[in-house]
């Protein structure tokens, strides 16, 4: 039995005086080694002074993540400041020092709540941890929500839409195709602030659609559920084919739905998604199936077209994502094996996230399509390809 | 005051381990002030789904969690890559008690991954253009890596030749 890999980490904290924690932590393992020091006021768990130190790193450029590590200072380490964490040090620094941060986050936490729990054990040696739990909750909130603001400010909230009905079937004034006929529509895109994620608004990507010379576009915010009236809206605004889908989450991966006008919330798993949209009469593509990691692929781990295929997921939608904007070409590829060997349809989009993406790849149906009951019947007869359209 | 004696200290190591069938075994331990906990979980290779997932958790002042091997089986099938911790947050719930069980199945993940990881990275050469060369190879290959972290962030020499193709009107 030999070890492949192995990480540790140690986080240690220190009452430096009455009103301050010293902290440090160290992440050790077979690729990366590194070290934070930091503190922190105990009236609020904010931090300061923050120290970070490599031993060990890959590229040659890792040494630049210590400049940013100060980003963290000023932030109140309570429960919930781990996005944050994640969104500013792990994005702009390093994911592993904003890894050892979290780490560091909790034990700052529970150190602050022993402390608490000693303090009042000096009036009442008697104090069980229950007891003490009991009158503890307000001090959690309050730090809490400071941690919840925090993460606001670095993301915008979002508001779920009402429920909405199927849009009625309603003509564009003049729906145009291209040169060779077809009909292009980028089938998976998301909007600011619909999709936390996404960094440009609806208004944004529509223009730059229109700009490129897309037909249409399909809204896939993350199990957001846009209303009918504000699509209409958006429509005669821009004189432009916009359509209502939604990318919801299950236990096996991201599902592109069409047709389908339930918001659902939270994880699903796909085989009720799947009855749940069949119901409705809608359609499901298993969005990015293969889209896989930061340094290595389905090649690197033997994942073969034959194998893949087994995959439960397959067997439950109704057509796979075969060119995505976000993965590389080797997922894409392996997609489009997939989708061939168990002949189930293929579709294109950009799965853009800010205007730059939008239209990099598409659908390319073979007659206009003028709204989204059109747009059902159309991926229902197979009668389209995915393409790479700039 | 004594401030060489510690208030609190942590201990979590996370180990790999490759199985006679060819799956990973991941294993989470957590020791700290407060805790004493584990999570194992098995991972199919290729698929690199979590086949086989068990745990135990004490804590000082949170109650134990009931019947916390079936809570786990939610995961089972779960594939271990990107947006993973959405979905385990998500099958798992977010319970005050659940809270450090989420984050040890998601550091088991994280291993798996770490160790995958580290085969590819043993490819790179030891000379610094060489090195150089290898780590702009591989942001090419895989676009997610461009202006994620310092390293491969935007005008990093690292991306300098990935930028000069997207100038060139290239895909990125």
């Amino acid at each position: 039995m030999i070890s492949e890999f192995n990480r540790n980490k140690i986080i240690d904290v220190a009452l430096l005086d009455e009103k301050t924690l010293a902290v440090h932590g160290i992440l050790n393992d077979s690729i990366y080694s590194l070290e934070l020091d930091f503190k922190v006021n105990l009236s609020d768990l904010v931090c300061f002074e923050i120290e970070g130190r490599w031993l060990r790193y890959t590229t040659p450029e890792c040494p630049q993540a210590l400049n940013f590590l100060a980003q963290a200072e000023g932030f109140c380490l309570a429960l919930g400041i781990e996005e944050k964490i994640h969104k500013t040090v792990g994005r702009t620094s390093c994911r592993h020092f904003a890894n050892l941060l979290i780490e560091c986050a909790y034990a700052v936490r529970e150190t602050a709540k022993l402390i608490r729990y000693q303090e009042a054990q000096v009036h009442n040696p008697e104090l069980t941890w229950q007891e003490f739990l009991l009158g503890e909750s307000e001090t959690g909130s309050n730090f809490s929500q400071k941690a919840a603001e925090d993460t606001e400010d670095a993301s915008v909230a979002v508001s779920v839409a009402a429920p909405a009905t199927g849009e009625p079937a309603k003509r564009l004034p003049t729906p145009a195709t291209g040169k060779s006929g077809a009909f292009i529509i980028d089938m998976h895109m998301h909007t600011a602030p619909a999709s936390p994620c996404a960094s440009d608004s609806v208004e944004a990507m529509i223009a730059k659609a229109q700009r490129i010379g897309l037909h249409g576009i399909c809204l896939t915010d993350h199990n957001y559920l846009w209303s009918a009236a504000d699509i209409r809206s958006l429509r005669k605004k821009f004189t432009f084919p916009v359509f209502r889908a939604n990318e919801i989450v299950t236990e096996q991966g991201d599902m592109l739905v069409y047709g389908f006008y339930d918001d659902v919330q939270g994880i699903i798993k796909l085989s009720e998604l799947k009855k749940r949209v069949q119901a409705a009469g809608g359609f499901i593509v298993a969005a990015h199936p293969f889209r896989g990691f930061l340094t290595f692929g389905a090649d690197d781990i033997g994942l073969t077209p034959e194998k893949a295929r087994s995959r439960e997921m397959f067997q439950l939608v109704d057509g796979v994502e075969t060119l995505n904007g976000k993965v590389t070409a080797t997922e894409n590829g392996l997609a489009r094996e997939v989708a061939e060997g168990l002949k189930l349809p293929a579709t294109g989009g950009s799965d853009a996230h800010d205007s730059s993406s939008v239209g990099l790849y598409a659908t390319a149906f073979t007659r206009p399509i003028n709204n989204e009951v059109e747009l059902l019947a159309a991926l229902k007869t197979g009668d389209y390809q995915p393409i790479k359209f700039r | 005051m004594a401030d060489n004696i510690l208030k609190f200290s942590l201990n979590r190591a996370t180990n790999v381990e490759k199985l006679d069938d060819g799956n990973l075994l991941s294993v989470c331990h957590l020791r700290d002030t407060f805790t004493e906990a584990e999570i194992r979980m098995v991972v199919k290779m290729p698929e690199l789904e979590i086949a086989e997932i068990s745990g135990h958790f004490r804590h000082i002042y949170l109650d134990g969690i009931d019947n916390l091997d079936d809570s786990l089986k939610k995961v089972l099938g779960v594939r271990v890559g990107a947006g993973m911790l959405k979905i385990i947050k998500g099958l798992l719930g977010e319970a005050e008690n659940l809270d450090q069980i989420v984050y040890m199945v998601e550091e088991c993940c994280h291993g798996v991954i770490l160790h995958l990881t580290k085969k590819v990275l043993l490819k790179a050469p030891d000379d610094p253009a060489g090195r150089q060369e290898f780590y702009s190879e591989m942001v090419k290959k895989s676009i997610r890596l461009y202006d994620r972290c310092a390293a491969f962030a935007k005008g990093s020499p690292l991306v300098a030749s990935l930028e000069a193709e997207k100038r060139a009107g290239g895909r990125f």
